[in-house]
C-alpha cells in the first residue's frame, strides 16, 4: 500500500510540474503524435505553396536588415516583447524583412492573441514577416489554427535588388524535432536546384536547433543524431552560409563544416536578458542584439 | 534540490523492498557475443548491421568489454568499456566508464563520446545513471578557417532495465528504457524503448534477440516514430 503511494506522489509531482497559467498540457503527446504530424503539414504546406507561386522580394537595393526574434511564447495575459519587436520593426526604414524563429505561443489557443503578427505574414505574401511554427505552435491540435493563419510551414523564398537575385531563405518545419521523410527530400531537391542559381547566399531557418552545447536549454529536446549528421552534411554540401534557430532560449554559435549555425534568445515576457537580432544584409553579414526593455 | 532528493528516495525505496532476499550474481566467464540486426530510420532507411562483441573478465572485481558494429548505412562503430563492479548484500554496484567512437562515413564525420557512470543491480532490475561528452568533428576540417569541432560537454546517460525473471535464470525477457545503447549515445532528451530475450540452449551457447524503438520529439510533447530495429544472434560462453 505504501508502495502505491509512493508511485501517486510521484506522478503527482510530475503531472503538477506540467500545469502553466493558461492550460494543461496534453501528456499524451510524449508518445504519440498529438495532431498532424510533419509530413502531413508539409504535404499541406506544399499544396499552398504550389497554389500561391514563388515568392520574389524586391529589396530595391543589395543591402538591407533582417529584424529576427524567436521564442516570444506570448500566453492571453501578455506578449510585450513581441508587441516591441513588430514596433521597432515597423519602425525601422526600409529595406528589411523579419523573421520569427517558431514557439509564437505558449500553449493552446493563444494564436489569435498574437495580433500584432497574425495578420501580417509574409508567406501569406501580406507583408514581409516570416514564420516557423516551433512546437509550442503546433503541439495539442493546433496546427489547424496555425494554419488558418500562417498557410504553411515550409516554403522558400528570396530577395533582389530590382536586377539581380540576392540572397535565398529556406524555412523548415522542425516542429516535432524531425524534418520527416518528404521534407528532407524536399529540401535536398531544392538545395540542389537552388545552390546553382547563382545566389550571394543562402540561408536556412527553423526552430530547432541542432546542438546541445549546454543545460541552457532546459529539456528542450534536439533532432535524432542520425538526422543531425545527415542535416549538417547537407547545409554544407550545397554551399549554405547560416542556419538561424531558436528553441533553446539563449544564443549561441558554432561554426561546423563551414555553416555558421546561430541561435537566438528568447522573447518570451517572463524570461530575463532575452534579445531579438539585427542582421545586416550586403557583402558581409552582421549581427546586432538588442535587449528588451524590461517587462513591468 | 529536496524535490530531487525526494524523487530519489522514492525510486529507490521500491527497488530495494523488490530485491529482498534474491540471490547474488555468479561471476561471468569470457563471452563472444555475435548479432545481426535490421533496423530502420528516415535518414538512413533500411539497413543491415552486424555486431560483435566480447566480453573480457579481468577478476571478479573487473571486466572489459569490446563491441564492433559494422553497417551497410555506412557508419561503423567501435567502444570500450571497463566496469569495475562490488557486490553488495542484495545486488551489486558497478561503475562504468565507455568511450565510443562513431565513424559515420556516408557524411564524412567523426562522432566520439566518453562516459562515466554508476550502475546497481538486483536479480529483476539495473539501473544507471551518469554522464557523458561528445566531439563531432568533420574530416575535411578546414584549420585555417573559423570552422571548428563541436563539443557537447554534458549530456545525462541513464538506463533502466526490468528483467521477468532473475539474471542468472537460463532464460530471460526484459524492457528497457535508456538514451544510450551499445552503439549510440543520444541526448538526454531522445530516449530509446527496447525489450531483450535470451535463451541458454546448452552450456555454451545462449541466444539473443531485441528489438528497439526509437521516437523523435517526445519532449517536443509531440512524439513520432523515428526509427526501430531488430536483432538475433548467439553468445559462445567459454
Amino acid at each position: 500500500m505504501r508502495k502505491n503511494y509512493s508511485y501517486l506522489a510521484l506522478g503527482a509531482l510530475v503531472l503538477a510540474s506540467c500545469v502553466n497559467d493558461d492550460t494543461t498540457l496534453d501528456m499524451k503527446g510524449m508518445f504519440s503524435n498529438n495532431g498532424e504530424p510533419v509530413n502531413v503539414r508539409f504535404a499541406q504546406s506544399k499544396a499552398y505553396n504550389d497554389s500561391v507561386g514563388e515568392i520574389h522580394l524586391n529589396m530595391g537595393a543589395d543591402a538591407y536588415t533582417i529584424y529576427m526574434c524567436t521564442d516570444s511564447h506570448i500566453t492571453r495575459k501578455t506578449h510585450k516583447n513581441l508587441d516591441y519587436f513588430m514596433a521597432q520593426y515597423k519602425a525601422a526604414s526600409s529595406p528589411k524583412l523579419a523573421l520569427h524563429l517558431g514557439d509564437i505561443i505558449d500553449a493552446q489557443k493563444n494564436i489569435p492573441c498574437a495580433d500584432s503578427i497574425v495578420h501580417y505574414a509574409g508567406q501569406t505574401k501580406k507583408d514581409t514577416l516570416f514564420l516557423t511554427p516551433g512546437n509550442h505552435d503546433v503541439y495539442f491540435k493546433q496546427w489547424p489554427i496555425l494554419r488558418s493563419f500562417f498557410k504553411t510551414s515550409a516554403y522558400w523564398f528570396d530577395t533582389n535588388n530590382g536586377t539581380k537575385k540576392l540572397d535565398l531563405f529556406i524555412c523548415l518545419d522542425s516542429a516535432d524535432g524531425t524534418l520527416g521523410t518528404e521534407q528532407m527530400k524536399w529540401l535536398k531537391d531544392l538545395l540542389a536546384a537552388k545552390s546553382k542559381e547563382g545566389y550571394r547566399r543562402i540561408i536556412v531557418f527553423t526552430h530547432t536547433h541542432l546542438w546541445k552545447l549546454d543545460d541552457s536549454q532546459g529539456h528542450t529536446s534536439n533532432y535524432a543524431l542520425e538526422e543531425m549528421y545527415e542535416i549538417t552534411s547537407l547545409l554544407s554540401q550545397y554551399g549554405v552560409e547560416c542556419v538561424w534557430s531558436g528553441h533553446q532560449h539563449a544564443r549561441q554559435s558554432v561554426i561546423y563544416k563551414g555553416v555558421h549555425y546561430l541561435v537566438l534568445d528568447a522573447t518570451k515576457d517572463s524570461e530575463k536578458g532575452q534579445s531579438y537580432v539585427t542582421v545586416d544584409m550586403g557583402e558581409t553579414i552582421n549581427y546586432h542584439y538588442f535587449n528588451y526593455p524590461p517587462v513591468e | 534540490m529536496k524535490k530531487n532528493l525526494l524523487l530519489l528516495v522514492l525510486t529507490l525505496c521500491p527497488l530495494w523492498l523488490m530485491a529482498a532476499g534474491n540471490p547474488g550474481f555468479g561471476e561471468r566467464g569470457y563471452r563472444l557475443t555475435t548479432m545481426v540486426e535490421y533496423s530502420y530510420n528516415p535518414v538512413w532507411s533500411h539497413h543491415a548491421n552486424l555486431d560483435v562483441q566480447a566480453l573480457i573478465p579481468i577478476n571478479p572485481h573487473f571486466e572489459m568489454e569490446g563491441k564492433v558494429q559494422l553497417s551497410t548505412a555506412d557508419v561503423y562503430t567501435g567502444a570500450v568499456q571497463i566496469r569495475p563492479k562490488f557486490e553488495v548484500p542484495v545486488g551489486e554496484i558497478f561503475l562504468e566508464a565507455d568511450m565510443m567512437y562513431r565513424c559515420v562515413s556516408r557524411n564524412e564525420t567523426s562522432d566520439m563520446t566518453a562516459a562515466l557512470a554508476i550502475g546497481y543491480r538486483m536479480d529483476y532490475i539495473s539501473v544507471t545513471i551518469g554522464s557523458f561528452s561528445r566531439i563531432l568533428d568533420d574530416w575535411n576540417r578546414d584549420w585555417h578557417t573559423d570552422e571548428s569541432y563541436v563539443v557537447e560537454p554534458f549530456n545525462l546517460m541513464y538506463r533502466l532495465e526490468v528483467f521477468c525473471r532473475p539474471q542468472t535464470n537460463p532464460w530471460n525477457l526484459s524492457f528497457l528504457f535508456s538514451n544510450v545503447d551499445d552503439y549510440q549515445m543520444e541526448r538526454m532528451w531522445q530516449p530509446l524503448f527496447g525489450v531483450r530475450a535470451y535463451y541458454d540452449v546448452v552450456d555454451h551457447w545462449q541466444l539473443n534477440f531485441g528489438a528497439q524503438c526509437k521516437p523523435t520529439g517526445m519532449f517536443h510533447l509531440d512524439a513520432s516514430f523515428y526509427g526501430a530495429t531488430l536483432r538475433a544472434g548467439f553468445t559462445y560462453k567459454f
